[in-house]
């Protein structure tokens, strides 16, 4: 199944989708196709005239445009979504995924969205990663129906 | 044109005892005609999608709880990322942080594999109010 993860750049959260036997929807194979396109400017800081209209489908004309820029990439991302994961209180959430705003408006689209949804913490110790990897396989595993 | 190659982040966790420069002998050795770099957290390697795939599967077994992977959007040696070419390197922070903690990602697939029962985490309690007013005097005298 493909399973869509937030933040969508996480190393932890792909890992394990694919080491459990699912695809992860993340945000670098979506930008390949992007950073590799020649007919792109200056990749990945350009947006093309249709990226403008397609954000438009996730955030209203009145939304800063940076999070419409960064929902153009994420929703259409979402929509192929058939099952999500999304990982709270990440400690490196600056940069490309640090937008707040942009952040909460995903997670209330996956949230409203109709397929079975994980919510987790980030490990701060073993504990806590103990109980991570137990969650985030016991999830992976029912949607194969196991 | 439609992208048929993938380039993927190989990372090894600080407590194994695999190095990248092992690991990029390996993938060589395998003869997938893959690019391969070497890098300070693992290896990158770049190539046909289904060669990538074939190939971090059996790096992956080298070491299966210490090794992780995901693919990056950037070719290897990119003049917009790699720093030979004086490039950004933005989510650096994000990969280092994660690197780190890849330790405990290990202790946890490993305690899993050998069936140890998953630990309860208590919730954090609320003090009670008297504890709360002895602290409230504790700072301001």
């Amino acid at each position: 199944m493909k399973v869509f993860m937030v933040p969508l750049n996480s190393l932890i959260l792909y890992d394990l989708i694919e080491r459990f036997g699912h695809e992860p929807l993340s945000l670098m194979s979506e930008m390949r196709d992007r950073v590799v396109n020649a007919e792109i400017e200056a990749p990945p800081l350009n947006l093309t005239p249709e990226d403008v209209k397609v954000g438009l489908n996730y955030a209203g004309i009145e939304i800063p445009s940076g999070i419409r820029g960064r929902m153009s990439i994420w929703g259409p991302l979402l929509d192929k979504a058939e099952a999500a994961i999304i990982m709270h209180d990440m400690p490196y959430t600056y940069g490309c995924v640090g937008c707040h705003r942009s952040n909460t408006l995903l997670n209330h689209m996956v949230r409203k969205k109709d397929i079975p949804l994980l919510e987790v913490h980030y490990p701060n110790d073993d504990d806590e990663a103990k109980i991570l990897v137990a969650r985030v396989k016991a999830f992976l595993e029912g949607l194969n129906g196991n | 044109m439609q992208d048929t190659t993938e380039t993927r982040m190989i990372m090894i966790s600080p407590t194994s005892d695999i190095t990248p420069d092992q690991l990029v002998r390996f993938v060589h050795s395998l003869g997938l005609g893959l690019g391969v770099k070497e890098t300070c957290y693992g290896i990158n390697i770049q190539g046909p999608v289904e060669n990538v795939k074939k190939a971090f599967k059996e790096v992956r077994n080298l070491d299966p709880n210490r090794i992780f992977s995901k693919v990056r959007a950037f070719p290897i040696g990119d003049e917009r990322r790699c720093r030979a070419h004086h490039g950004s390197r933005p989510g650096y922070p994000q990969l280092e942080k994660e690197w780190s903690d890849l330790p405990k990602m290990d202790h946890a697939l490993t305690a899993m594999e050998a069936g140890e029962p998953v630990p309860v985490k208590k919730k954090p309690q609320p003090i009670s109010i008297e504890r709360f007013k002895e602290i409230i005097d504790e700072v301001s005298q």
